[in-house]
């Protein structure tokens, strides 16, 4: 019987890792009744929002040379349906940062997907789905069909208390730490600014990774409060580190381009335009092709979706209608210098 | 079909090679890395499933080809490809 299930919830609070764990738990227990079941987990931004690209990597888990182009999206979707028939395989598919699908393809992706079935309505049900979205508000942008398939299991998470961040510190602390490395009282500390940062557990594990790697640094025998403030300054919640590192080759070059023209012109905003120019300069420096303005225009919406940067349009004082953009908490400094660490290891 | 007439043709032992090392592929991928062009390739591949060496499965518009392990003859053939390979690498690490 396929179903399909909503997971809700803000950044940090376990949306990712409660849908793997399940995929993990159930694909377990079907191979112990016999039951041929896979579970695949998605990235829909990583897949650049588009459903062919995320039913491309589906398929290339049973098929690993399946061609890369030369079909659309819905006859991929049947082929799907096909391996999966011809395999007597079940499958559960987790749509992880949905938002990026709707956004780019907006209610027909989900609407085929989820009634792939009703062309068939005699056959085995084998697609099951799990969406993982952060606001739930996301849905209202879908036509009535495709919403009402999706709104009847819902999962939200709400956000972690400071208790429960610290237990899951503490037992982050037991794998990784010297015992009495981290005293009751720092844990206390960076529970503390994770619940302050709305439950965000993500923060608090990179705080505590962060404290402990500059406790390793002072060569101090236990990590102090000190370490956690330095911490806390050099990691901003709303750019983490695999943020940064999961953003394509031009768009973390956009994004140096930006950080270093804020560094330079101190201001508060930017236009697109200006935006794009210091992109050109960065492009230059590391030997790659500048990309057009839509391709521009497409990485300001995707990163300020992530909430890297934050992106309006121009009202009055502005001659025009143009896109500004300005950093939302990152020290424009700070994110230069994390973005040429990541683009040296390896760019893309 | 005599062994020679299967073997003889350079194309058809790359394409058989390039099946024994990667398993399956369509059609486009196996011309590209044969060095081939489309319809050779086809052509090639149409002898080679006439002798059962490899089959294909249809999904929609696209064709899939793979090696048929469960013919002898494909596997005697696959067991050569993998012994003269080895045998290669062997010579170059002994220079």
């Amino acid at each position: 019987m396929a179903q399909r299930v909503l997971i809700t919830g803000q950044i940090g609070t376990g949306k990712t890792v409660l849908s793997q764990l399940f995929g993990l738990q159930i694909t377990r227990d079907a191979q112990e009744k016999g039951v041929n079941l896979q579970y695949v987990h998605i990235n829909c931004r990583e897949c650049k929002g588009s459903l062919f690209l995320i039913l491309q990597q589906t398929i290339s888990r049973f098929h690993p040379h399946f061609p890369k182009r030369g079909y659309s999206a819905e006859e991929i979707l049947h082929v799907l349906v096909q391996v999966l028939d011809e395999q007597n395989l079940y499958l559960i598919l987790t749509l992880d940062e949905l938002d990026a699908l709707i956004r780019n393809e907006g209610s027909a992706p989900l609407y085929n997907l989820t009634r792939i079935q009703e062309d068939r309505p005699n056959a085995p049900r084998r697609l099951s789905l799990i969406c993982v979205l952060r606001e739930i508000e996301y849905l209202d942008s879908l036509d009535p069909s495709a919403r009402s398939t999706l709104q009847h299991n819902i999962i939200h998470l709400s956000e972690y208390s400071k208790a429960q961040l610290l237990d899951i510190l503490g037992d982050r602390v037991n794998l990784a730490f010297r015992v009495g490395a981290v005293s009751g009282d720092v844990l206390g500390l960076i529970a503390g600014l994770a619940s302050s940062e709305g439950g965000d557990a993500r923060y608090g594990i990179e705080l505590l990774w962060r404290a402990g790697k500059y406790a390793d640094v002072s060569q101090l025998v236990e990590v102090s409060a000190e370490c956690v403030r330095m911490a806390a300054s050099s990691v901003y919640p709303t750019v983490s580190k695999d943020v940064i590192s999961s953003l394509g080759l031009h768009e973390k070059l956009f994004l140096l381009g930006v950080a270093r023209r804020f560094k330079q012109t101190g201001a508060v905003q930017m236009s697109i335009g200006d935006a794009e120019e210091a992109y050109a300069v960065v492009c230059e420096e590391y030997g790659e092709r500048k990309l057009g303005h839509t391709q521009v225009w497409n990485y300001v919406k995707d990163l300020s979706a992530v909430g890297v940067i934050e992106s309006r349009l121009s009202g009055v004082g502005q001659r025009g209608k143009t896109t500004m953009i300005s950093l939302s908490r990152v020290p424009a400094s700070d994110l230069e210098r994390e973005l040429i660490k990541v683009l040296s290891v390896g760019g893309n | 079909m005599a062994i020679e007439e299967v073997l003889s043709s350079k194309g058809r032992v790359k394409i058989l090679r390039i099946l024994t090392e990667i398993g399956e592929l369509n059609i486009s991928e196996i011309a590209r890395r044969a060095g081939l062009n489309y319809a050779t390739t086809n052509r090639h591949l149409g002898v080679l499933e006439e002798h059962g060496l490899v089959r294909h499965k249809r999904f929609g518009r696209i064709r899939i080809f793979r090696f048929n392990e469960a013919n002898p003859k494909a596997e005697l053939i696959g067991r050569l490809m993998e012994l003269w390979k080895q045998t290669d690498k062997s010579k170059q690490s002994v220079r």
